[in-house]
C-alpha cells in the first residue's frame, strides 16, 4: 500500500539523541518517488532519512503527512534487537542459560504476511534457520531477519538503511528484484554509501553533509548524477602509518614457525556442521583472503584463531608457538593479534574516549583497565590525525558515527603493528570515501609493515594490492594462490 | 542436618570471623595463576556460574573439565550440553572427581549437602574443595574431610557478567575466603588468590573474607534491601498510585525502570549522587520520608539479622526445603498474582530524570533500605567493606532484573535463599509501613511535585546535604569505588 499523500518538510529542524541536528530540511517525499540518500560517514544521512519515519524531535518548521506504519532496517535497529536478545540472555543472577528467541518468533512479532514472510526466507536462504535462536545468527543472518520483518510488515514507508551491506551475491540479487517489483506501490527511501550499488527503482537522490540536505538530484539527470558520484569518490591522499611502540616487546617468534596451522579442523553445534576438514596455515608475510556466503563459519573460523570460539580447545591448532590447550592463556595469544570486525564493534560499548579506543589496542582489552605510557598516548595521537579526529581525541568513542568507529577500530587493530592483522569485513557499512580510505591504509600496511593480513570480505570489488593467498569457506573448502 | 557451624563457636571467634573483610592490592596478585598450573580443575554443576568460572579458567591456561550426574550426562540436559559445546571433557563424579586436585562446587545452595557427601569419598587425599558460597559450611554445618583444604571464590555478579568482563580484559569484583578449620597444608590462600585470577577477578578488585563474614552479610543484603526492600516498594508504590488515579500503564512503567534509573545513580556515587539527582524541594522530601521509613522499619531490619545470626532463618528455609518448597512456591504464586505484575508497563515515555522526579518514595526507599541495613549489619559486627557489598553495591544489578521482567525475573533469577528471605521481608514489611502509606500522595509517586518555585530553606538544606553525606555508608562507599578506579577501570 503506497503512500496517501506526500510527507512534506518545511524548513524542519530536529534534534536527535546525543544533541545531533539536521538543519532547515526542505523536502518532499512524493508517493511514488523513490529516494536514495548518500553522505559519508556522521554527515547525518541516517539521521535525515530516519525523518520521515518519524524520528527525532522537531525544534522548529513543519513537518506534515507522516505515515502511520514505517519499517525501518539499519544497523543501529539490528544491534538494538540483538541487544534486547542479549539482555534477555543476561538475564540470570544465579543459574539460567536461556537459549534465546527462535527466528520465527522474530519474524512473526510484526509480520502480516505469513506466505510472503516463508518466501523471502526461502529466496534469502534462511528456512534452515527458523527454529535457530536468533541470537545465534551471523551479522548476515540476522541482517535478513530484519529485511523480512520490514518487507511483510504491511508498512506505508520503508526506510532502508544500507540494507545491501553484508549480504551474499545470492540474497542480494533477491532482494535487489524484489524491492524493484514491490518499489510499484510502496514508498521507500534508501540510504546507500555506494552510488555503484544504487538499484533500479531509485528515481531521486539527496547528498547530507552536517545535517543537511545540501544537493537533491533526479536521476533522470544525467549529468548532475555523475557528480554526485565524484563527490563521494573524493579520495585522500597521503596516508602514513604511525610506528609501533619501541617499549612494547612481543616475546619473539621462531620465524621457522607458521603464524597458525589448522589441521583438520571443524566446528560443530550438535549435529549441525559449520564446517570440517579444514587444513589451513599461515605463514609470516603470506596475505590471504578468506571469502564465503553468510554463514558458511568465515567469523568462526578466525575465532578459532583468536581464542574466542571455546571450540579451539578441541580443535589441533598451533598459534604463534603455541599448541592450543596446553596451559597457554588467550592473552598470550591475542598479544599477537590485531583484530576488526562489526561483533567488535557491537561489544565496544564502553563510554571511553577516542585516544583510549586506539590505546586499548595495546592491551587487548574492550576498554582501558591500565594506565597507559607516554609512548603509547603519543602514537595514538598520531594515528587519531591519520583518521582526521585529532580534535576529537577526548570525545566518547559510543557518540561518534558509525563510520568513525569503525575507523578507530581499525586504528585500534594496526596500533601494535601485530604480526597478524585480521580484518573481519573492516568496510562493512562504511561510504565510499572511508572505504577508499581503510582499502588504501590496508593496502599500506601490506606494503611497508611486518604484519601478515588476514582479510574477510564480499565485495569483489574490494581488492587489495598484495594480497594474494585465498581461502573460500563453502561446500568445498578451496584454498588458492590467487586473489579473485 | 548437621550442627550450625557459626553457632559452635565462641562469641569472641564469631566476631573475629565476621570482621574478616580486607580489600586486596594488585601487587598481592603477581604470582599470577601459578599455584593452579598444572593442577586438574573439575566443576560440579554447569549452569551460568559454573559454565562461565570455567570458560575464564581455562582461558587462563588452566585444565578445567565438568562432572555432572549420570543421568544428566545419560539425558544429555542442558548442562551436559553447556559443557560439551563448549569443548570440555565431560564425565561422572566417579570419573573425575578421583582425578581432581581441585573440586569446584557451583551448584545451588539447596544441592550442596547432597553433592559434598556424594563427591567427598572420591576426593584425593589432599585436594581442595571450593564454594562459592558458604551456606553449606555456616548454616548446614558440613564437616569437611580433614585432609581437604576448602575455599570460597565468589564473583559478585551474575555468571554471564563474570564472563563479559574477563572476554573485555577485565573482571568482576570477587571475595575469596579460607575456611580454616580446613587448611591443612596452609595452601587455601594462595589457591583461592589463583583461582580469582584465572577468572578475571583481581583486575577488578578482589575481598579477603570469611566464610561466616560472606554468609551472613549476603543473607542479611539479598533479603533486606536488596530484594525484599525492592518487591514491597514496587506493591506498595504501584496500589499507592492506582489508588490516587495515575494511570495504571505509567505506574508500571515507572517502578520496572524506575528501580534500575535512580539505582545507576547510585553506583556511581552512592546515596549522595543519587539524591543529587533530586531538585531541592525534591531531595528535602525524600530525606524526610526515608527517616520516616527508617524508625519504622528499624526493627524488621534487626530481626532478619538476628535470625540470621541465630540460624533461626536458615533453619526455617531448610524445614521448607524438607517440605518440597510449600511456602516458597506458593509465595512466588501469590507475588504472580499481584495487581504491579498483572499490569504491562504502558507505552508512554518516561525521561531519565523524570523517573527521579516522579519517583521521590522510590528514591526514599533505597535511601531507607541501604542505610538500615548497612547500619543493621556494621551493629551486628560484620565489617563495613561487607556491609557495603552486600547493601549498595549489588543493589543497581538487582534492579536490572526487575526492569527486564519485572518481580518475576527478580525472584527467578535470584538464590532460592535469596528468593525465600525476599518473601518473609516483604510479608512484615508491607503491614508495617500501612499507616505511613495513608499519607503519601502523587506529589511523591507518580507525579511530581508540582511547585511553581524551586525554593528551598537554606539552613534546612545544609543540613540534609550533610546528613546524606555523614553516613557511613557513603565513607566506604568511596574508598572502595576509589579502589575501583585507582585499578584504573577507565569509564
Amino acid at each position: 500500500m503506497p503512500l496517501p499523500w506526500s510527507i512534506t518538510l518545511k524548513n524542519a529542524t530536529v534534534e536527535f539523541d546525543k544533541g545531533f541536528v539536521c538543519r532547515n530540511i526542505n523536502w518532499s517525499v512524493h508517493p511514488e518517488h523513490q529516494w536514495l540518500i548518500c553522505g559519508s560517514n556522521g554527515s547525518g544521512k541516517s539521521a535525515v532519512a530516519a525523518i520521515p519515519g518519524g524520528a527525532g524531535e522537531v525544534q522548529s518548521g513543519v513537518i506534515k503527512n507522516l505515515p502511520e506504519r514505517v519499517a525501518i532496517v539499519s544497523f543501529e535497529a539490528q544491534q538494538e534487537l540483538i541487544e534486547a536478545e542479549r539482555k534477555k540472555d543476561d538475564a540470570d543472577i544465579m543459574d539460567v542459560i536461556a537459549e534465546g528467541t527462535p527466528v520465527s518468533e522474530i519474524i512473526a512479532a510484526v509480520c502480516k504476511d505469513k506466505p510472503l514472510a516463508d518466501a523471502l526466507a526461502e529466496k534469502f536462504g534462511l528456512t534452515h534457520l527458523l527454529d535457530r535462536a536468533f541470537r545465534k545468527l551471523s551479522t548476515g543472518e540476522s541482517r535478513k531477519v530484519m529485511l523480512i520483518r520490514a518487507l511483510t510488515s504491511d508498512a506505508q514507508l520503508l526506510i532502508l538503511d544500507e540494507p545491501f551491506e553484508g549480504l551474499d551475491a545470492a540474497s542480494l540479487e533477491a532482494l535487489q528484484a524484489h524491492l524493484n517489483e514491490i518499489a510499484v506501490n510502496t514508498t521507500i527511501v534508501t540510504v546507500l554509501n555506494r552510488l555503484d550499488q544504487c538499484p533500479d527503482y531509485v528515481t531521486h537522490l539527496a547528498y547530507v553533509a552536517d545535517g543537511t540536505l545540501e544537493q537533491q538530484v533526479a536521476r533522470s539527470d544525467t549529468d548532475a548524477f555523475q557528480q554526485l558520484q565524484a563527490l563521494l569518490h573524493l579520495k585522500t591522499s597521503d596516508l602514513k602509518v604511525p610506528p609501533a611502540d619501541t617499549d612494547n616487546k612481543l616475546p619473539q617468534l621462531d620465524s621457522a614457525d607458521p603464524l597458525v596451522r589448522i589441521s583438520n579442523g571443524a566446528i560443530r553445534y550438535d549435529e549441525t556442521v559449520i564446517f570440517e576438514n579444514l587444513d589451513w596455515t599461515i605463514s609470516p608475510g603470506e596475505h590471504w583472503q578468506l571469502t564465503g556466503p553468510n554463514g558458511s563459519g568465515k567469523t568462526a573460523l578466525l575465532s578459532l584463531i583468536t581464542g574466542d570460539h571455546p571450540q579451539c580447545y578441541v580443535n589441533d591448532i598451533f598459534v604463534f608457538g603455541f599448541k592450543r590447550g596446553s596451559g597457554e592463556s588467550i592473552w598470550q595469544i591475542k598479544q599477537y593479534i590485531g583484530y576488526v570486525s562489526t561483533a567488535l564493534q557491537w561489544e565496544y560499548t564502553v563510554g571511553t574516549s577516542l585516544r583510549n579506543v586506539v590505546i586499548s589496542g595495546f592491551y587487548d582489552s574492550i576498554g582501558l583497565y591500565s594506565k597507559p605510557t607516554d609512548s603509547q598516548k603519543q602514537i595514538a595521537n598520531l594515528w587519531l590525525e591519520v583518521l582526521g579526529m585529532k580534535e576529537r581525541a577526548d570525545d566518547t568513542f559510543t557518540s561518534q558515527s558509525y563510520g568513525d568507529q569503525r575507523l578507530l577500530l581499525i586504528a585500534r587493530a594496526m596500533v601494535k603493528h601485530p604480526p597478524l592483522l585480521i580484518l573481519d569485513e573492516p568496510c562493512l557499512g562504511l561510504d565510499d570515501m572511508n572505504r577508499q580510505r581503510v582499502l588504501a591504509l590496508i593496502e599500506l600496511i601490506c606494503a611497508r609493515s611486518d604484519s601478515t593480513v588476514l582479510y574477510v570480505n564480499h565485495h569483489a570489488e574490494d581488492k587489495i594490492k598484495g594480497i594474494d593467498k585465498h581461502l573460500a569457506l563453502g561446500d568445498e573448502n578451496s584454498i588458492s594462490n590467487r586473489g579473485l | 542436618m548437621s550442627e550450625n557451624y557459626f553457632n559452635s563457636l565462641s562469641l569472641r571467634e564469631q566476631l573475629e570471623q565476621l570482621g574478616k573483610c580486607r580489600f586486596m592490592h594488585l601487587d598481592e596478585f603477581t604470582e599470577g595463576v601459578d599455584a593452579l598450573k598444572g593442577k586438574k580443575m573439575v566443576v560440579i554443576g554447569c549452569g551460568a556460574q559454573g559454565l562461565n568460572q570455567g570458560l575464564n579458567l581455562r582461558d587462563s591456561g588452566l585444565d578445567v573439565s565438568y562432572t555432572l550426574r549420570e543421568a544428566a550426562i545419560k539425558e544429555k540436559r542442558q548442562s551436559w550440553k553447556n559443557a560439551t559445546e563448549n569443548g570440555f571433557t565431560v564425565g561422572t563424579y566417579e570419573e573425575l572427581i578421583p582425578t581432581a586436585d581441585v573440586v569446584l562446587n557451583l551448584t545451588p545452595d539447596k544441592q550442596h549437602t547432597g553433592v559434598v557427601n556424594a563427591v567427598m569419598p572420591l576426593m584425593k587425599k589432599g585436594a581442595c574443595l571450593s564454594y562459592s558460597h558458604g551456606f553449606n559450611i555456616v548454616e548446614e554445618g558440613m564437616k569437611v574431610r580433614d585432609d581437604l583444604t576448602v575455599i570460597m571464590v565468589a564473583p559478585k555478579c551474575p555468571g554471564s557478567e563474570v564472563r563479559a568482563e574477563y572476554v573485555r580484559g577485565f573482571g568482576v569484583p570477587t571475595l575469596i575466603a579460607v575456611h580454616e578449620d580446613n587448611d591443612p597444608k596452609g595452601e587455601g590462600l594462595a589457591l583461592a588468590k589463583a583461582y580469582a585470577v584465572g577468572t578475571g577477578g583481581h583486575k577488578a578488585g578482589v575481598l579477603m573474607s570469611s566464610f561466616i563474614a560472606e554468609v551472613k552479610s549476603d543473607l542479611m543484603g539479598e533479603q533486606t534491601i536488596l530484594c525484599g526492600m525492592l518487591q514491597t516498594g514496587s506493591l506498595l508504590c504501584f496500589d499507592k498510585m492506582i489508588e490516587e488515579g495515575i494511570e495504571a500503564g505509567y505506574a508500571s512503567k515507572l517502578i520496572q525502570y524506575g528501580w534500575e534509573t535512580v539505582t545507576e545513580a547510585l553506583k556511581y556515587g552512592g546515596v549522595t549522587n543519587m539524591m543529587d539527582r533530586l531538585s531541592n524541594p525534591a531531595k528535602i522530601k525524600a530525606f524526610e520520608l526515608a527517616e520516616e521509613m527508617k524508625d519504622i522499619m528499624r526493627p524488621l531490619y534487626n530481626k532478619h539479622q538476628d535470625d540470621i545470626m541465630t540460624g533461626k532463618f536458615s533453619a526455617t528455609m531448610m524445614a521448607d526445603w524438607a517440605n518440597d518448597d510449600k511456602d516458597l512456591l506458593g509465595w512466588r504464586a501469590d507475588t504472580a498474582e499481584t495487581a504491579y505484575e498483572k499490569t504491562p508497563a504502558g507505552d508512554v515515555e518516561i525521561t531519565e530524570q523524570e523517573y527521579f522526579d516522579n519517583g521521590i518514595l522510590m528514591v526514599a526507599m533505597v535511601k531507607a533500605g541501604v542505610e538500615l541495613a548497612f547500619e543493621t549489619m556494621t551493629a551486628a559486627g560484620i565489617i563495613a567493606d561487607s556491609a557495603y557489598y552486600e547493601s549498595l553495591h549489588e543493589t543497581p544489578l538487582i534492579a536490572n532484573t526487575i526492569a527486564r521482567k519485572k518481580l518475576y525475573e527478580m525472584n527467578s533469577t535470584i538464590s532460592d535463599t535469596a528468593e525465600y528471605g525476599c518473601y518473609l521481608y516483604n510479608h512484615a514489611c508491607v503491614p508495617l509501613l500501612g499507616d505511613f502509606m495513608k499519607n503519601i500522595k502523587t506529589d511523591v509517586i507518580g507525579a511530581g511535585l508540582q511547585l511553581n518555585h524551586g525554593g528551598v530553606d537554606n539552613a534546612r538544606l545544609i543540613e540534609v546535604n550533610e546528613a546524606i553525606r555523614a553516613h557511613p555508608v557513603e565513607a566506604i562507599g568511596a574508598t572502595l569505588r576509589g579502589h575501583m578506579s585507582d585499578m584504573k577501570k577507565i569509564i
